[in-house]
């Protein structure tokens, strides 16, 4: 699910880059640190503004001047339950590994259904019924998220494609 | 074990002729039941009895010429002799004896008395005589066997009217007749004795508690009531030899057969029994004194009275004769054998019997159908254990009993047996239906608690099914599992729900466990927040997909992490972390987890460390198991070693830097994908040496680990997308940037770039109140030395001119500049080595580098002091090189040399343009800046540096050289630099720019390979040495043809400076 969520970040600051321009470095440098950074807990999709920059200190030591930034992005927090679409990175005997958005997401044969079978002999290899689903590398999928383990920089989840509406799009 | 004297004789009394002895094992069981004081037996005897009580108060006053004296008489026997009494009860032997003679004494009165004794020869019937004759002897006071004689009596009484003939001969004259009297008596007993009930109650509630039943008739008589009492004999607990218990209940019940009541020295206990499993090594022995116990187990082997003896406190005594209720079997359950071998198989119930005692069990055979006979073995008794061969061990794996393989070697102990049902096989005197051994075992032959099946195990008996399908009964399994869930397995806080009985489909978590009852606070439904108890047997844990579980034990795969994925009752199936597999386990063997990332350790090691096996193999843990690791080397083999085969883990390098088959860096956290084979991707780990170890989810064997070399990869992606913006908390590149635009107005190069070169040295104090003493310099700022001093032991601050550079082996005054340039070279020889970290994965490059730089190094130190020596000579050499160098950069260079900026790019790489241009500003701005940057880039130029930074060395600007010297090592590679150098026209300006420093480069260019190969002034170059008094300046040029490689040697030589190098120079 999606959120708008209100952060901060720490940025410090070279003195060499204090200036005129230090807005600008400091909001590159919030986008190419945010954006795209998992937590473990979600993923952070998009600054969208910066409530407030606030005034920089200079540390006694090294002389670098830090910003705390208040800014406010979209993220992206995986719900168990919830139902994504995902595209199919690699199917494998063990069950399929998919992408959605920024989150790994991987199908068990158990959460398959059964009437979907493993086909290696296909080039590439597929998940097929023999009818009009084929899964293979590319696919895309919907599918609902069954848990979601939460890890240092990384979330991993599994999901299942075995309800109704789920499968091949 | 102890049977009341009561019990006994009255059983005798009332089944007479058709007595059966009771089965051995029936009155074992017993035992516990049948001694005194338990209650439950009464229960069960209530009424034999009060029927055998009351009998036995008659036949006794029926006697006929009994008086009161033979009463009290009898009375006192009783007394005196509980134990004989018991003594009969305890031993069957003794009761079959007794019935025996009672059988005989049927016969008797058929024949004469004297033939009895004759038949029996037993010394015992010595006394035995006719009933009726028997009575009489009594009478006149034998009463050696009392309650023998009383027997008879009894006997006798209820024989009484029949008597034969013979029989009544013996009786006294008048004995008929007196028969009315006899009534008499008996009557007027009778009144005493209804008079006396409670007074005779009491006195025997005395003597054996149980037999207040007798007074209390029908009444039921609480429980409690029947507990033993102080007053009751004692239980003392012996030790014994742990298993003989048993068998030394026996020998003490043979004892006392040998040495009744009433014999010479009778034992005197009262009953004798043992608990088995639960206090093996005692023995209980029920007696009133203490005396008598040691008396009765004196000489007997196995026991230890003498050592302990434990007097049982009354409180305790009903639990020491508890008789706890034998574990419930059912069919289709699971136990194990607990010994032979089968030992320790799991077998399944096929039948109880009705006794309880035996089953029939279903087992997977284990046979070898005499392949492994060894026919010429000479015959030995079967019975007879080989010492060595445990059965257990030695024998074949299990297998389903096939026919086919039996026919082969064994047919003539094989026929089928015609059965209902599925055909059966007789083979080796066993049963063999649908392949598997069946089996009839006692249960003591079983291990029926904690059998804890696991599902492999499982799965064989069900692959035996008859349509071929594997119809598992998993919920006989789980009930048996059940059974043995210890209550450890449910801790406060697991989410569990009720699944049948009165409390089914509540849903909670536990709160507390005790014993088999679980709390259960409710999560749901009408009763949410209450607390329930439930029993174990009701309950099991609940998961839901997706919930993140260990696995703790009781199954294989003990300690594996994973995801949920199913959830089907009791069975769980969740998806391994490590290995992307599936893993069916019971839903009681899981644990909700909160770990993350890391499974099962084993020791220090842990899944994707890195190991190092022998000096020359590394692998990384892709398994840990309980005991062993299963690694993956460096070569791509899979090996399981255990921990202690394990020289050391290598603790990961994070920093760790390579290079991938394009030369870009990789490090760890980075995407890479193999260059050739399977194309296989994945994370880098590990770094080690050129091996990578990359770890790919999408890989289900070896957990994802795959090891590659780092020449087979190409990146992919770097970590996170490494931000290629600037760094903010480093200098701003703009910053720097902008002096370029400057020009020669621009900042003048730092002065230093590195560390300054004094530090370390050895020193000596030219003047000032430390002269003449020699000192290590610690630190040092562009004025300043701190100095250690040799003699003092102390730090001292002196400004640096006053300072000499000493050689700390020969003690001989280092020319400081010649020092510099010397230095130079160990410097960047040493560096490389030592500043692995800051080259990182790059050190075998730094090697290489060396090879070519010594070249260079080499080159520049060598000439150096050729150079200082004869300056004039070499200027045109040097100008002849400046005539080659029509290469602008090399110009360029060599007037980096002579502008100290020049070094400073070198050391930051991507700063040098700026400050070459800065320094090219010095005089040389005509060179381009920009010309002088692809110059970098070719890293060419680096000879060129060197070359100009040695020059300067000469022209005695001190200290910055050694920045070049880096420089230096980075542009190894320069041999394009030579090929540049020829470039003309640059060196024009170069000497107009610098009448000084001009000449420097110069020298240096020329022998430079590339120069000298073209240049014919190559040759005049080592002329100028030669001019220098340098026998090896010969050598310089060839050294330009050559790869400067050889000058490697000077740099391993390191710190010696001058002298060193000028012998390295000629090494080419």
């Amino acid at each position: 699910m999606f959120f708008l969520k209100e952060e901060t970040k720490v940025i410090s600051l070279h003195p060499s880059y204090f200036g005129p321009n230090v807005r600008e470095y400091l909001i590159t440098r919030l986008n190419e640190e945010e954006e795209g950074r998992c937590t473990g807990d979600h993923f952070v999709i998009c600054v969208m503004d910066m409530v407030d920059i606030g005034e920089g200190r200079v540390l006694p030591s090294s002389g670098h001047g830090e910003y705390t930034i208040k800014y406010r992005a979209i993220i992206w927090k995986p719900f168990r339950g919830e139902t994504v679409d995902a595209i199919v990175t690699s199917v494998k005997p063990t069950g399929i590994f998919t992408l959605a958005g920024p989150l790994a997401v991987f199908i068990a044969r158990k959460n398959i259904p059964s009437d979907i079978k493993w086909e290696p002999n296909t080039v590439p290899p597929q998940y097929t019924d023999h009818g009009d689903q084929v899964i293979e590398k590319g696919t895309g999928l919907r599918l609902k998220i069954l848990g979601v383990k939460p890890d240092v920089a990384a979330i991993n989840a599994i999901g299942t494609i075995k309800e109704d509406y789920l499968g091949p799009l | 074990m102890s049977h009341s004297l009561l019990d006994q004789d009255f059983g005798s009394d009332e089944e007479e002729e058709d007595f059966n002895p009771a089965p051995a094992e029936e009155s074992d069981d017993e035992n516990a039941g049948r001694a005194k004081a338990s209650n439950r037996d009464y229960d069960d005897e209530e009424d034999d009895e009060e029927d055998t009580d009351v009998k036995a108060g008659r036949p006794a006053h029926r006697r006929g010429s009994e008086d009161d004296v033979r009463n009290r008489d009898e009375d006192d026997v009783e007394d005196a002799e509980p134990a004989a009494h018991d003594d009969e009860g305890t031993h069957e032997e003794g009761a079959e004896e007794e019935e025996g003679e009672e059988e005989d004494e049927d016969e008797d009165d058929d024949n004469d008395d004297d033939d009895e004794d004759a038949v029996s020869g037993r010394p015992r019937k010595r006394r035995r005589r006719g009933g009726v004759a028997n009575f009489f002897e009594e009478e006149a006071g034998v009463d050696e066997d009392e309650d023998e004689a009383e027997d008879e009596e009894d006997e006798l009484a209820e024989l009484g009217g029949e008597m034969h003939p013979d029989d009544m001969d013996a009786l006294p004259v008048g004995a008929e007749t007196d028969d009315r009297r006899h009534r008499q008596l008996d009557r007027q007993r009778e009144l005493e004795a209804s008079m006396d009930a409670e007074k005779q109650a009491q006195l025997l509630k005395e003597r054996y508690g149980r037999n207040r039943a007798a007074a209390t008739d029908a009444v039921v008589v609480p429980k409690r009531l029947l507990l033993p009492s102080v007053e009751d004999p004692s239980i003392w607990g012996v030790r014994c030899k742990p298993g003989k218990e048993r068998e030394v209940v026996f020998a003490i019940q043979k004892r006392i057969e040998e040495r009744p009541p009433g014999s010479r020295n009778p034992i005197k206990i009262i009953s004798a029994f043992e608990r088995g499993g639960a206090m093996a090594g005692y023995i209980y022995i029920e007696a009133r004194r203490q005396a008598d116990v040691l008396e009765a187990l004196q000489d007997m082997s196995n026991v230890y009275p003498r050592s302990k003896v434990i007097l049982v406190p009354v409180r305790e005594m009903p639990d020491l004769l508890r008789v706890q209720k034998s574990e419930e079997l059912n069919p289709g359950g699971w136990v194990r054998i607990k010994r032979g071998k089968y030992q320790g198989d799991l077998a399944q119930i096929e039948e109880v019997e009705t006794n309880g005692l035996a089953v029939t069990v279903r087992l997977v055979p284990r046979l070898d159908y005499g392949l492994n006979e060894d026919t010429a073995a000479p015959l030995v008794d079967p019975k007879r254990k080989r010492p060595g061969v445990n059965p257990a061990v030695a024998r074949p794996p299990q297998r389903l009993f096939s026919e086919a393989e039996a026919k082969k070697k064994h047919g003539k102990y094989l026929s089928a047996t015609s059965r209902l049902g599925p055909k059966s096989w007789n083979y080796l005197g066993e049963t063999y239906i649908d392949g598997f051994l069946i089996k009839d075992m006692k249960v003591q032959h079983l291990v029926t608690k904690s059998v804890n099946p696991r599902l492999e195990e499982v799965t064989m008996f069900a692959r035996g099914s008859e349509d071929g399908t594997a119809n598992l009964d998993l919920a006989s399994l789980a009930e048996t599992l059940k059974n043995s869930t210890a209550e450890e397995s449910y801790l406060p806080g697991d989410p569990v729900e009720v699944y049948r009985g009165e409390q089914q489909g509540l849903v909670g978590r536990t709160s507390s466990t005790r014993g088999d009852i679980v709390t259960v606070q409710v999560t749901q439904g009408d009763l949410a927040g209450q607390l329930i108890d439930a029993p174990v047997k009701t309950l099991r844990k609940r998961f839901r997909e997706g919930d993140h579980v260990k696995v703790i034990g009781g199954s294989r795969y003990q300690d594996e992490l994973g995801m949920v994925v199913q959830v089907k009752d009791d069975n769980v199936t969740l998806l391994s972390d490590m290995s992307m597999q599936e893993i069916t386990v019971f839903s009681k063997d899981l644990r909700l987890s909160a770990e993350t990332g890391v499974d099962g350790k084993l020791g220090m090691f842990d899944v994707h460390d890195l190991v190092q096996l022998d000096a020359s193999t590394v692998a990384c843990v892709v398994k840990v198991d309980r005991e062993s690791l299963r690694v993956l080397d460096q070569n791509g083999s899979i090996r399981t070693v255990l921990p202690t085969q394990v020289a050391s883990k290598i603790t990961p390098r994070r920093d760790a830097v390579a290079t991938d088959r394009n030369g870009a860096e990789i490090r760890h956290g980075d995407t890479v994908r193999e260059g050739y084979g399977d194309q296989r991707s994945g994370v880098i780990l590990h770094i080690h040496r050129s091996f990578l170890f990359l770890h790919n989810k999408a890989q289900a064997e070896n957990s994802g680990i795959i090891v590659v070399r780092t020449t087979n990869v190409v990146t992919v992606s770097a970590k996170g997308g490494r931000s290629n913006g600037p760094d903010l908390t480093k200098l701003n590149p703009a910053v720097m940037r902008n002096a370029v635009p400057g020009g020669g107005s621009s900042m003048a190069p730092p002065k230093f770039m590195g560390r300054d070169r004094m530090i370390g040295k050895t020193v000596m104090v030219r003047k000032g109140p430390f002269k003449g003493l020699v000192g290590i310099v610690k630190d040092a700022s562009d004025q300043q030395a701190r100095v250690e001093l040799h003699s003092k032991n102390k730090l001292v601050t002196i400004p640096k001119e006053i300072l000499v550079v000493k050689d700390p082996v020969t003690g001989a005054t280092v020319d400081m500049s010649r020092g510099k340039g010397g230095q130079r070279v160990p410097y960047g020889g040493s560096s490389g080595a030592p500043q692995s970290g800051w080259q990182g994965g790059r050190t075998p490059m730094a090697v290489g580098d060396s090879s070519r730089t010594p070249a260079w190094g080499m080159s520049s130190s060598a000439r150096t002091p050729a150079w200082g020596g004869v300056g004039g000579s070499r200027t045109p050499a040097w100008k002849n090189d400046g005539s080659r160098t029509s290469n602008p950069y090399d110009g360029n260079r060599t007037a980096y040399g002579g502008g100290l900026g020049s070094r400073t790019p070198a050391w930051n790489a991507g700063a040098r343009t700026p400050y070459d241009s800065g320094s090219g500003s010095s005089g040389f701005d005509a060179f381009a800046a920009g010309s002088r940057t692809p110059a970098w880039n070719s890293g060419n130029r680096t000879p060129a540096w060197s070359a100009g930074a040695t020059a300067s060395n000469g022209s005695k600007d001190s200290g910055n050289y050694d920045a070049p010297t880096p420089g230096g090592n980075y542009s190894a590679p320069t041999p394009g630099a030579y090929a540049s150098a020829p470039t003309p026209g640059v060196s024009a300006p170069t000497p107009g720019a610098w009448p000084d420093s001009a000449p420097t480069p110069g020298a240096f260019n020329a022998p430079t390979p590339g120069g000298p190969s073209k240049r014919p002034y190559d040759a005049p170059t080592p002329a100028a040495w030669d001019g220098g008094n340098r026998p090896y300046d010969a050598p310089t040029p060839a050294m330009g043809g050559t790869a400067a490689t050889p000058g490697a040697g000077p740099y391993g030589d390191g710190d010696d400076g001058g002298p060193r190098y000028e012998e390295g120079t000629p090494s080419p």
